[in-house]
């Protein structure tokens, strides 16, 4: 989509904080950070981040909207909402942080392979066809993201899981061939299509679904 | 006086009875005292013990009374006989609580006991009931120097009280700086937007009030005369002056905003399109006025991004700039963004700041302004330099850590901060005043000897120097109230100058009355000279810590009883000791180091003197005992006023007397000193200092005489000192002046 | 009874804090009647509690025992304790307060001798040190107490100590059968000094105050340092008496937080670099701080000191508002965040941390008299044009004792412009 992304540069020209403000969800929030550093010291995969929340928040005011955009780190919230509850200006962080990593998957600025990305488009795509997850084709989608040989070895890695959840009676080879799905299929492919163009007119983007990476 | 009738109490309670012998005391009192009345009573404090004591001040005709009791800090509302000289002789803090109860000291506590009692009936003897200052002036009309908001506020607020007031602007409208604001700073929930100034309300509040008499276009010549009769002479734009008769005085002459030009590296006086936030001010008002927007100054050009430079000029430890923060600036540059914000939200502001400064409800303010999207980055300003029509701003983002620029700024606002109007420094030798470039320009003109204004106590702010006492003046009756007396915004300078009105009225109230003001507010004593005796030496005068001493043609001292705060650095000050209080001289505290019993070289009992002041060392020595913290019984304490009132006769006295060694405890000096009459204690290590030769001439070890500084929370120091000290005398001896005296 | 005379021409001051005797004396030494009412014991507030002001590190008791002089030497007030206003009615110029004093067990005759502290067995927590240590149940509150009269502990009323206090006291000073009475005031202006409260800590739940001994609040490390306080003026951490040499201080400790205080307490930045140099005085070459803040509130004159405790190679100073306290087995605290200037995470382990406390007023959620405008965070705003009810000092903001005094000064100017008025008009 880097149509999309051409036309926001265009709009927003120098002003990244107008663009996150007006497009990302809960973004009109990110000019009320004083800088405390709290989010940054609460976050469980704090060591791993490459950009703090607070230090997302100054890049944007700044205007390093690329660098924003294709950072790892909004990837990395696992929405344990330690941040928000410690915010002193209760600034959503959480939300802002899925709403900015999904503005950039929509741009396509997303990093490329980016694990939690990929996972999420796989569960999505999954979910979204029958209504209903199909665990074991989901599964074998993500061992298999990053080629044959590694897929094989990860489900070697965890064979005896797999065996367990099958004599437990949780795991059905036969899904394999058959997905059973929610009843109204149609339904819910309408509901998903009229959500999107909500978005979309609040956002004002073109209508197009969403999930399907470019 | 020839009817003094003196009566000894001794008090039998908290223990007192059982562990001295009163009926020794008494005797003491009796015969070495010479007191015409002397009783015992098992618990004096009690409704019974004070009433006897008033029926012998009532029946009687007791005119003087010592008790001897407990500490002077201790029961006061008990022993108060406002008709009768009383001397306190401290028997239970001062000795059986600071001894230990056992046998072998019982000896050494009853002439420490014995000792308190003939020093409370010699000082007794020596006193006089103190009368109230009989040079008292009674104008109880207000002097207001400057027209600004502070003074205005002042002068409404005396006036609400019920004074009259004169109040004298220099420029020729009233209103100063607060009156060029377009808007000022919330003062009320919830702090969201900047609101009127409603300075055209005060001005005209303060032109209708028929008890305020302005004179705008005027300065003052001259200021004579004390609290209660200030005499001013005000020049008027005529040319002509006028001269007007006041009771006290509120300085209240602001600030100038620190001159943008010497700030070139940001820019200041080299780009038209760089101003100061007092410059933004009058183009905010002047654009409103006209309904339009505020525009660049260089070419009229259209708004779209301005930056605001925090601490510009200030904070500055290099020595070129000023150090001190004003205060006001980060919430003042809150309130310029908004000017924009609020005319059009496109347009781009940015505060890059170091700290944001914002206490209290400020904090709100400072959520406003970025809920209206300003943008607030931490950082240091390297250079601003003009660039096409607009400016580029170059920083160091502290945050993201790196060298940052914004391009295209079309106005930067420096917070340029406040210099106070203080007028001439005093304390700058004249000398130095001679080879200044600008002249120092005198605002009060005093024709007080110690200099023409108020002393400054740091970067040019008149401010008082202690924390519980704002209002601490050192010329009394005059006070400052605004940002001359420290950087402050218009909410608070509203407020002080509320607190300095207060303090004024209650000064001319006081002086009206013959009484001290702050800190020994009320006390009725003040000096009194014998100027037969008198050298013109001129320490007094300069050594007084509040100027209250002038000299007349032939140099004697004149003193100024309603500038005087009766700590007595004059009357330490003064080698021919012919400066005394009715109920504090050179003989009340002679007679007490007199009255002791020094004990002969072969007793083995020295004797030291503690010279204490009374309003730290003293307290500290009284909580000691409180705590049972004892300490030697061969110190006998004396409270002074102040360590300034220290005469060295004292010293001379008890070195002849016999004494073994004398300390001196008084408050830390130096630059964050704790004397309450800013310099009593520093004065008097100074002249401590010469008693080396005394010591020399009489053949005495230097160790004879010490000092130090004692804080009030020095319980367990104190006892420790003075033990130290003890030792330190057992090692170098008795003194070898006993038994000559 | 008590017998308090008061006409429409007297002042009533609540709150004999620094604030309170402020207003009182100014008002007094102007020539007005005042009633001053504490809730407490004793004068002299929070202050009386601290080591050192900032930025001088004098003795607050220093100016404790002036003001005391001056209340001692002047007729014009009339101090009640142990007192709490529970109605107040009537307008401007004419107001009937109606106080509550509660019984102290002890009459004027008490001559502070100790006798009874010396026979009675029972303790409690001592408030005057926040609790870090006990005292007995008959007590004088501290060395600087005013009036200087002990104190029964109401929960040994009706137990055998109650008697032996009575017993040891040969003055007859102790009175079991003092019962709280109700008087009634009548004012015609009342200044509210009611002071403020520190921020209850354990609301702060990442700071485990109430989890970990060695968290404690900026009010009780000032305890700590004062020679009066429960270690005789050693830095010694709770948890084990070990000599606390490393300190972190926490700065916005409940303030500028929407999860707790909105507003900035103003006085906590100055007061932990105040605090830093206890550390230096205690511990010399040893001793070492960690500011841990978000903006340093050095405000005005006070950047001198700022400028000074920087240079001070004991302290150092860290952009950031502390995420975590975790405390370990050896009772050390570790402070987790992250340094916002550049980007630097940290764990650090210290003896102890200093919560630098929030402020917020006394009344906050006390019943106050309507004619009262307070803000949400409960500071008395301002009254209304037509009251004669005016705030002074921290009830009406976060101040340091330097404003509150001048605020208490110019309250006591509008009081005093009220009772002039009545004056006039009675005239």
């Amino acid at each position: 989509m880097g149509d999309l992304n051409t036309q926001m540069l265009d709009k927003y020209r120098n002003n990244f904080l107008r663009e996150v403000e007006e497009k990302v969800d809960d973004g009109d929030w990110v000019k009320m950070c004083m800088q405390c550093g709290v989010c940054a010291g609460s976050c469980t995969f704090g060591p791993d981040w490459e950009h703090t929340p607070q230090k997302i928040f100054m890049m944007i005011r700044a205007g390093k909207r690329e660098e924003v955009l294709t950072s790892h780190s909004m990837w990395l919230c696992t929405s344990c909402y330690n941040c928000m509850v410690r915010c002193p200006r209760k600034l959503p962080i959480t939300h802002i942080m899925h709403g900015l990593a999904s503005y950039a998957h929509r741009l396509g600025l997303a990093p490329k392979n980016q694990p939690t990305r990929d996972f999420s488009m796989i569960f999505w795509e999954n979910c979204t066809k029958t209504g209903r997850v199909n665990e074991l084709k989901m599964t074998i989608s993500v061992y298999f993201r990053e080629g044959f040989v590694s897929g094989i070895k990860k489900m070697w890695t965890l064979r005896n899981i797999g065996r367990g959840l099958f004599f437990a009676k949780r795991l059905n080879p036969l899904e394999l061939f058959v997905s059973h799905g929610c009843k109204d299929k149609d339904g819910l492919r309408r509901a998903l299509k009229k959500a999107d163009e909500i978005e979309a007119r609040r956002r004002g983007y073109a209508v197009q679904p969403r999930g399907y990476s470019s | 006086m020839a009817d003094m009738k003196t009566a000894a109490y001794i008090c039998k309670g908290c223990g007192i009875g059982e562990r001295v012998d009163t009926a020794q005391m008494a005797k003491i009192a009796t015969k070495e005292g010479k007191m015409h009345l002397v009783r015992e009573h098992d618990f004096l404090c009690s409704a019974a013990g004070v009433q006897l004591i008033r029926d012998d001040i009532d029946k009687e005709g007791v005119t003087h009374a010592v008790i001897a009791a407990c500490s002077r800090r201790a029961k006061t509302e008990a022993f108060y006989f406002p008709s009768a000289a009383v001397a306190r002789a401290n028997i239970r803090e001062g000795v059986i609580w600071a001894r230990p109860d056992t046998a072998e000291a019982r000896e050494t506590t009853q002439e420490m006991a014995d000792d308190y009692l003939r020093m409370g009936c010699g000082e007794l003897k020596k006193m006089k009931l103190p009368g109230g200052n009989p040079d008292t002036g009674h104008a109880k009309r207000l002097l207001v120097v400057g027209g600004g908001v502070s003074g205005l506020t002042a002068a409404l607020e005396a006036s609400k009280t019920g004074y009259q007031v004169v109040l004298v602007e220099k420029s020729g409208s009233l209103g100063g700086w607060a009156a060029t604001l377009h808007k000022r700073m919330p003062v009320r929930e919830p702090y969201a937007d900047p609101q009127d100034s409603g300075m055209n309300e005060l001005i005209a509040a303060v032109k209708g009030d028929r008890n305020i008499k302005v004179h705008t276009n005027a300065v003052i010549a001259k200021t004579d005369g004390a609290p209660g009769r200030f005499k001013v002479d005000i020049s008027v734009e005529s040319g002509s002056s006028v001269t007007e008769e006041v009771g006290a005085i509120v300085q209240a002459t602001g600030f100038t905003t620190y001159d943008i030009a010497k700030l070139p590296e940001l820019g200041g006086g080299k780009s038209a399109n760089v101003i100061d936030q007092a410059t933004l001010e009058r183009l905010a008002a002047d654009g409103a006025a006209k309904g339009q927007p505020i525009r660049r100054p260089g070419d009229g050009g259209e708004v779209n991004t301005v930056v605001f430079v925090q601490c510009a000029g200030q904070r500055d430890e290099s020595g070129k700039h000023l150090a001190y923060c004003s205060g006001f600036c980060c919430g003042a540059s809150v309130k310029q963004a908004m000017y924009f914000k609020d005319a059009n939200p496109a347009i781009n502001t940015v505060v890059i700041y170091d700290d944001l400064r914002m206490p209290g409800n400020g904090e709100d303010f400072y959520r406003s302004a970025q809920r209206k999207g300003v943008i607030f980055t931490k950082g240091k300003v390297t250079s601003v330099e003009a660039q096409g029509q607009g400016c580029e701003v170059k920083f160091r983002d502290l945050i993201l850590d790196e060298d940052a620029t914004i391009a295209g700024a079309d106005l930067v606002v420096l917070a340029t901060g406040q210099v106070p109007n203080s007028g001439v420094n005093i304390d700058i030798p004249e000398e130095e005043v001679a080879k200044m470039e600008v002249k120092p320009v005198s605002i009060l003109n005093l024709t007080y000897r110690q200099g023409k204004d108020l002393p400054q106590l740091t970067q040019g702010f008149t401010d008082s120097h202690f924390i519980c006492f704002p209002y601490e003046t050192r010329r009394t009756g005059i006070y400052s109230a605004g940002p001359v007396r420290r950087p402050m915004d218009v909410a608070q300078a509203t407020e002080d100058a509320a607190g300095a009105t207060l303090k004024a009225i209650q000064a001319m109230e006081n002086a009206g009355l013959g009484r001290a003001a702050h800190p020994r507010s009320g006390d009725l004593s003040y000096p009194i000279v014998q100027l037969d005796g008198c050298t013109q030496c001129k320490r007094c005068t300069v050594e007084c810590p509040f100027g209250a001493i002038d000299e007349d043609e032939k140099r004697y001292p004149v003193f100024n009883e309603s500038r005087c705060r009766r700590c007595g650095t004059c009357m330490g000050a003064c080698p021919v000791r012919v400066i005394s209080f009715e109920n504090y001289s050179c003989d009340t505290v002679g007679a007490q180091i007199k009255a002791v019993d020094v004990p002969d070289e072969f007793s083995e009992k020295p004797r030291i003197l503690v010279l204490a002041c009374e309003n730290d060392a003293y307290p500290a020595i009284d909580m000691a005992g409180m705590q049972k913290n004892c300490y030697s019984a061969f110190v006998r304490v004396i409270p002074v006023r102040c360590l300034g009132s220290v005469n060295t006769i004292w010293i001379t006295d008890a070195l002849n007397a016999g004494y073994d060694g004398i300390m001196m405890l008084g408050c830390k000096h130096g630059d964050d000193y704790q004397c309450h009459f800013v310099k009593g204690s520093e004065l008097a290590s100074v002249r401590m200092s010469k008693v080396d030769d005394t010591l020399k001439q009489l053949s005495l070890e230097a160790e004879r005489v010490i000092s130090h500084e004692v804080a009030i929370t020095d319980i367990a120091r104190v006892p420790q000192l003075i033990n130290d000290y003890a030792a330190k005398i057992n090692e170098i001896g008795m003194s070898p002046l006993k038994g000559f005296a | 009874m008590t017998e308090v005379v008061a006409t429409n021409q007297t002042i009533l001051v609540v709150g004999g804090g620094i604030s309170g005797m402020t207003a009182a004396l100014e008002a007094a030494e102007c020539g007005k009647q005042v009633v001053l009412v504490e809730k407490s014991p004793t004068l002299g507030g929070r202050t009386a509690l601290l080591y050192r002001y900032f930025p001088k590190l004098c003795h607050p008791i220093c100016g404790l025992e002036i003001n005391l002089r001056r209340i001692k030497a002047n007729r014009n007030i009339r101090v009640l304790t142990l007192a709490e206003v529970s109605a107040i009615s009537g307008k401007r110029g004419d107001y009937s307060a109606t106080v509550k004093i509660a019984p102290r067990y002890v009459n004027e005759n008490c001559t502070a001798c100790g006798d009874c502290a010396g026979a009675v067995a029972a303790e409690v927590p001592n408030p005057y040190n926040y609790g870090l240590d006990k005292m007995k149940a008959a007590y004088l509150p501290h060395a600087m107490a005013y009036p200087q009269r002990y104190v029964l502990d109401a929960s040994v009323i009706g137990t055998a100590d109650a008697d032996k206090a009575k017993a040891a006291c040969k003055y007859g000073a102790i009175d079991l059968e003092m019962r709280e009475e109700t008087i009634t005031i009548k004012a015609g202006a009342v200044i509210w000094a009611t002071g403020w409260q520190p921020y209850d800590a354990a609301k702060i739940q990442p700071y485990g105050y109430d989890r970990f001994a060695n968290v404690i609040t900026s009010l009780e490390f000032e305890r700590l340092a004062d020679p009066h306080g429960p270690t005789g003026g050693k830095i010694l951490r709770p948890s084990d008496g070990k000599e606390a040499k490393n300190i972190a201080f926490i700065q916005c400790a409940g303030s500028r937080d929407e999860n707790h205080l909105r507003h900035c307490s103003r006085i906590c930045c100055m007061a932990s670099l105040k605090q830093t140099q206890y550390v230096k005085e205690a511990w010399g070459e040893a001793a070492k701080s960690t500011v841990y803040y978000i903006d340093i509130r050095a405000i005005d004159r006070f950047e001198d000191f700022y400028q000074k405790v920087q240079r001070d190679p004991s302290v150092s100073f860290l952009k950031s508002k502390v995420a975590k306290v975790t405390q370990d087995k050896s009772g050390d605290v570790i402070l987790h965040g992250v340094d916002t200037e550049g980007y630097h995470r940290y764990a650090n382990a210290h003896d102890m941390a200093v919560l630098a406390i929030g402020m917020q007023p006394s009344v906050a959620g006390v019943d106050i008299p309507a004619e009262i405008v307070a803000d949400s965070s409960g500071f008395i705003e301002s009254s209304a044009a037509e009251s004669g009810f005016f705030g002074a000092g921290c009830a009406t903001n976060a101040l340091d004792v330097n404003r509150a005094v001048q605020s208490s000064t110019a309250a006591a100017l509008r009081a005093i412009q009220v009772i002039n008025k009545v004056a006039r008009a009675e005239a």
